[in-house]
């Protein structure tokens, strides 16, 4: 008997201790609300089959952004936390990533992505739980073409990336031009741009799809050379990692870049870190867009960014990260303005955006004419450039297109002038 | 088309098919002998890009010899690698072992491709050219990186087709291909068989890695394609045939290259060239169940 009373004490005392560690806890959780984190989720790849190269520079960029707020005091006096998300350059990680991020880490909203493809998965779900999402590196004229409210873009278009290759190249002369795009969203995207710029301009053409896991294009490369009437301009929308492979061969092989047809590569690894390394002279002349600001109207934001990403990663930072610290920063104004974590609030806020910031004056269209204007950075900046040296950062090769901002006399520099 | 356009095409296709045969000739030897299809090859094809690529970079080897180190490593590396995964493959305990040995395969792959891109970074490298420059014969332009992929490539298995056929170790491996339990009754352990096989065939992939490396650049993704690649050339090879799998490289190399050359429609041209690759796998499998130089008692089972 005496144990058994002696245990039913112990119970007792036990239920009393649960209750009171219980109350405390809830006590320590409304004390502590004030400095919750504040959840922003990341979405991009960083791991095969993805473009994990690009998604490593974008993740990099929001950390620093993070920090820096951090350092600050944060937002509404709360820290920001981001929940990196890989997506793997899969739409149906993208769908699994983005569901995780609203409904288990409840993040306030998300930004980021590589891939067209896999970002129109991730907005669907914004969607459904009107969370606003920013697109980072997505070119696809349909991610803001939908019209969702929630879907807000901070990197050019392909209506203003692909028109500017096609009008530039009318303007340095091309009459016959072979295109090879990428089978995905952000490649199709561009070519489906391009093809009728070249038709107004009366430019010929003929395209070609490849697997974006290529790294093998001999045949095809053959191909084109043996093209009557020859083609004078190469132009590739390729972002993977064989895009290092294309140009080398393109050029070993004596099609482009050399002296009778020039070459372009739209999508990104042009201005990557190891860019160089990969194509050693073969890249001299290669033609790509700068979608960061040139060098030359580089602003006190930019400096800071970059001087701080060399210092802290060791290597420049690309515009996608560029574009993704932008973002992160856009975001975090928006809360601020709105006083509020809520995603109705947040949008309305985006819609008022009027901030400097690394890559110029950020403000969201609300237009709806044409489609893909809606909640797109209008003014995003987009430069060709064409390295005139081998290993050439992106920013100090000359800007070529459009002429309003080109720092050199000439249109298009040829091989071996 | 012309028939020097078809010979610029006929020869690019030869290089890239030796190139093919290169890759997939150690999955062939893998699969002879320890009766798996080594879905992991791409990576450890990978692994020796890199291996060589830092003995290259951090230790001065001229390439040739980083190749030999890539390929030492990799087979050490490998036969570690089977003593902890795959010694389930020889126990009768195991009911299902061909799906081991393909999930195991497979687990392995993703493991390492992702630890790649942790260890090694995400940006895509390159070692140094083997002998810089490019051979011009008429019209036909081949990077002399080419060359030495396919020259070194056939000596590689040449030496192989030695080793099998004239050496009493590999004769000892050919007769573990055929009959594991044959084999142990006169004598033969086929334990340290199955490791040697294992070693073997992850050191060719290593010199796969390596001498393409200068051609393709190294990415922690570089095996994805290879290994789609060396699994259609070891069925259409046969499986387990060694020499098979070299005429299945070329035969691969030609398919694709000619596909890309002459198929009428060139915006699909390209961009089908993988699934043409497998269309000749399917019409060959229907003609020759047993692929082109396969052994009937070679089956999986």
């Amino acid at each position: 008997m005496r144990v058994k009373h002696s245990w039913r004490v112990t119970g007792r005392v036990l239920l009393v201790i649960a209750a009171i560690a219980i109350a405390a806890t809830q006590l320590i959780g409304t004390t502590a609300k004030a400095a919750d984190p504040i959840k922003v989720g990341w979405v991009g790849p960083l791991s095969p089959p993805g473009g994990y190269a690009e998604g490593a520079l974008m993740k990099q960029a929001a950390e620093i952004a993070a920090e820096e707020l951090n350092a600050r005091g944060g937002v509404l006096g709360r820290p920001i936390q981001v929940v990196f998300a890989d997506t793997r350059g899969k739409p149906e990680e993208g769908t699994a990533a983005a569901e995780r991020l609203i409904s288990q880490e409840k993040v306030v909203a998300i930004t980021g992505e590589f891939h067209s493809s896999v970002f129109l998965a991730e907005m669907e779900v914004a969607h459904k739980a009107g969370i606003p999402i920013i697109a980072v590196d997505v070119w696809a004229l349909k991610i803001t073409a939908k019209g969702y409210p929630e879907v807000f873009r901070v990197a050019p278009n392909q209506a203003l990336i692909a028109t500017k290759y096609g009008d530039w190249m009318a303007a340095a002369g091309f009459k016959n031009v072979a295109v090879m795009f990428e089978k995905t969203d952000g490649g199709q995207s561009g070519r489906d741009v391009l093809l009728p710029v070249l038709d107004k301009h009366g430019i010929k053409y003929e395209v070609v799809g490849a697997d974006p896991n290529s790294t093998e294009f001999t045949a095809q490369i053959e191909r084109f050379k043996s093209h009557q009437p020859l083609f004078d301009f190469f132009m590739t929308f390729y972002s993977e990692a064989g895009a290092y492979p294309l140009v080398s061969q393109s050029h070993t092989l004596g099609f482009a870049p050399t002296a009778r047809t020039g070459m372009a590569n739209s999508g990104g690894p042009a201005v990557d870190p190891t860019f160089w390394k990969n194509v050693g002279q073969a890249g001299r002349y290669l033609v790509t867009e700068l979608v960061g600001l040139p060098k030359n109207a580089w602003n006190d934001k930019t400096k800071a960014f970059v001087t701080a990403f060399k210092k802290k990663y060791n290597h420049a930072p690309s515009p996608q990260a560029i574009e993704n610290y932008d973002a992160m920063l856009v975001l975090a104004d928006a809360i601020a303005r709105a006083k509020s974590t809520d995603g109705k609030a947040i949008i309305a806020a985006l819609e008022k955006t009027d901030i400097v910031l690394g890559r110029g004056r950020y403000t969201f269209s609300t237009s709806r004419e044409p489609d893909w204007a809606y909640h797109q950075f209008m003014n995003a900046p987009v430069a060709l450039v064409q390295y005139d040296k081998a290993n050439q950062d992106a920013e100090d090769a000359p800007i070529i297109w459009p002429r309003d901002i080109a720092d050199v006399k000439y249109t298009y520099l040829k091989p071996g002038q | 088309m012309s028939w020097d356009y078809l010979l610029v095409q006929a020869t690019n296709g030869a290089v890239i098919g030796v190139i093919y045969a290169l890759i997939a000739v150690g999955v062939t030897l893998i699969f002879s002998i320890l009766k798996i299809v080594n879905f992991a090859h791409g990576d450890l094809y990978m692994l020796g890009g890199y291996c060589a690529y830092f003995v290259i970079e951090g230790l001065g080897f001229p390439p040739l010899a980083a190749m030999g180190v890539a390929m030492a490593a990799l087979f050490a590396g490998a036969i570690v690698l089977e003593r902890l995964m795959l010694t389930p493959l020889y126990s009768d305990a195991t009911e299902r072992k061909d799906e081991y040995g393909l999930i195991v395969t497979f687990g392995l792959a993703y493991f390492l491709r992702n630890t790649a891109v942790i260890a090694f970074g995400p940006f895509p490298l390159k070692p140094p050219s083997f002998i810089p420059g490019i051979q011009r014969i008429g019209n036909v332009i081949v990077t002399n990186d080419r060359l030495v992929a396919g020259g070194v490539g056939l000596v590689l298995i040449g030496a192989l087709l030695y080793f099998m056929k004239r050496t009493i170790w590999g004769q000892a491996l050919d007769a573990v291909s055929q009959s594991r339990d044959a084999a142990a009754i006169v004598g033969i352990n086929a334990q340290r068989f199955n490791s040697i096989a294992f070693g073997i065939g992850a050191a060719l992939a290593a010199a796969a890695g390596a001498l393409v490396a200068p051609i393709f650049s190294l990415a922690p993704d570089m095996g994805v394609l290879p290994n789609i690649h060396a699994y259609v050339i070891v069925i259409l090879g046969g499986m387990g045939s060694v020499g098979g799998s070299i005429i299945a490289g070329l035969v691969l190399g030609e398919a694709e290259n000619l596909f890309t050359a002459f198929f009428p429609d060139p915006t699909r041209a390209f961009a089908y060239t993988n699934a043409f690759g497998v269309l000749v796998l399917m019409v060959v499998l229907i003609v020759r169940p047993q692929g082109l130089f396969g052994r009937r008692h070679l089956r999986m089972e």
